[in-house]
């Protein structure tokens, strides 16, 4: 039923609402799906906390708030679990990324055409409903994340960061020698430092993007796969596939917890490697 | 599935919500839990204060009853040997006005006696007078003799 609706199996479903403002350059375009849905998400998340904020007792706390404070509570631990020095920055960073991750990651449970009937009925072709699993978001958050990692670092311990980045792993021992020859060695090797250094450096926030950015794309295609396998196939096909899709779905709806709490836990690590002072 | 202006956008979005969140949704809430912590841990630290006081105030109660248990024991003492005192005085001074009005009642007693022997002579004096006229068959001077009789009545009175 749907194959022949939306004909053009599942590559014709991974494509974005967009808008090009340059056909020549694939960078200057938008996912205007992408940004409607976060931008929604977003002023939904703040039109709740200013309704919370407005009803907030410090008496014995009640649902909406009584939930938000246990939520609250447990990335305050996690926050003070990992980090050596007190920052009030790093607690609200950490709840906004779980908390928006969470969401995001939660749409993609919506039924896996939904999205796409609604759009069309706008005259619009194609709609993704989890912008988690647009590479942009993923990217953008780590990017993020590690851009404030870098500011962390030079702004706490800068000439500890750089010698790090030139020295580590083998200048700093070999520097140490007496013998001159050892020392040049060292010396040579910075570069070579300096390449495996960035390497580690840049593989976290691309780790960090990639591994949210897998699951959930992982996720919509095998929602895609359940449906173009299953549903195509009449009555039998279409009761197996509810229940098969049904699995998936709550399967699918803890990975997206787990997806958010890794990326919030790693974001909180890599933060707090940032904030740990120097050893010596 | 390429990076595109998209992750400006996303960019953006995701600080302007961090930024947001952080003023309304952590801000405040993270407040009212630290707020809410200090009074909780105030209010323990009441409640033991209290129980502590309320431990000392028993203490003192108790010793305070001591105490009075003790001095209601002297009191008691003391008043029972007052009662003592008092009960010995007044059985003394009973005793006493007893042999006073046993006295007073004696000498009564006695006055009457002899004002009753006065009159017993001078009623005998009478007779024996009398007597005397109707044995002599003589008129006696009472007056004459009078002093002779009574001396006879008393010497014979006076020795009954």
């Amino acid at each position: 039923m749907a194959q022949e609706e939306h004909g053009g199996g599942i590559a014709e479903h991974l494509n974005y609402w967009s808008y090009k403002f340059d056909d020549s350059n694939p960078f200057m375009q938008i996912h205007l799906d992408t940004m409607l849905t976060t931008i929604l998400v977003a002023t939904g998340l703040v039109l709740f906390s200013k309704w919370l904020g407005g009803r907030l007792t410090d008496g014995a706390p009640k649902g909406a708030q009584n939930f938000m404070e246990s939520v609250v509570g447990f990335v305050d631990d996690t926050v003070k679990d990992n980090f050596p020095v007190n920052n009030p920055f790093i607690a609200p960073l950490a709840l906004t990324v779980f908390i928006f991750i969470f969401i995001l990651n939660t749409i993609d449970v919506l039924p896996a055409f939904l999205s796409g009937h609604i759009a069309s009925l706008f005259g619009v072709a194609h709609y993704r409903q989890t912008p988690t699993n647009d590479l942009n978001l993923p990217v953008a958050m780590a990017v993020c994340v590690f851009l404030m990692t870098l500011y962390y670092e030079f702004k706490l311990k800068p000439m500890h960061f750089c010698k790090e980045l030139l020295l580590e792993p083998f200048a700093s021992l070999l520097l140490g020698a007496k013998n001159p020859i050892v020392k040049l060695l060292g010396i040579a090797l910075i570069p070579l430092n300096l390449t495996l250094k960035l390497v580690e450096e840049v593989a976290k926030p691309l780790s960090l993007s990639f591994r949210l950015f897998g699951n959930m794309f992982a996720g919509e295609v095998i929602f895609l796969l359940i449906s173009f396998l299953l549903l195509g196939g009449g009555a039998v096909g279409m009761v197996s596939g509810f229940f098969v899709g049904l699995g998936w779905s709550i399967f699918h709806m803890f990975i997206g917890l787990l997806q958010a709490f890794i990326f919030m836990i790693l974001t909180v690590v890599y933060l707090s490697i940032a904030h740990q002072p120097v050893e010596h | 599935m390429s990076i595109d202006l998209t992750f400006i956008g996303q960019i953006v979005v995701f600080l302007a919500l961090l930024g947001l969140m952080k003023k309304y949704l952590y801000g405040p809430l993270s407040g009212l839990m630290a707020e809410r912590s200090e009074k909780i841990a105030k209010g323990l630290a009441a409640a033991d204060a209290g129980k502590e006081a309320r431990a000392r105030a028993e203490a003192e109660i108790a010793e305070q009853l001591k105490e009075a248990r003790v001095k209601a024991q002297e009191i008691l003492t003391a008043t029972e040997k007052r009662a003592a005192e008092i009960e010995e005085e007044i059985t003394i001074k009973a005793r006493s006005d007893a042999q006073q009005i046993m006295d007073a009642a004696r000498e009564e007693v006695g006055a009457e006696v002899n004002k009753a022997r006065q009159a017993l002579r001078k009623e005998v004096a009478n007779l024996a007078m009398l007597a005397a006229e109707r044995v002599l068959d003589v008129e006696l001077d009472e007056k004459r003799h009078a002093k002779l009789i009574d001396t006879v009545i008393s010497k014979e009175i006076g020795h009954a």
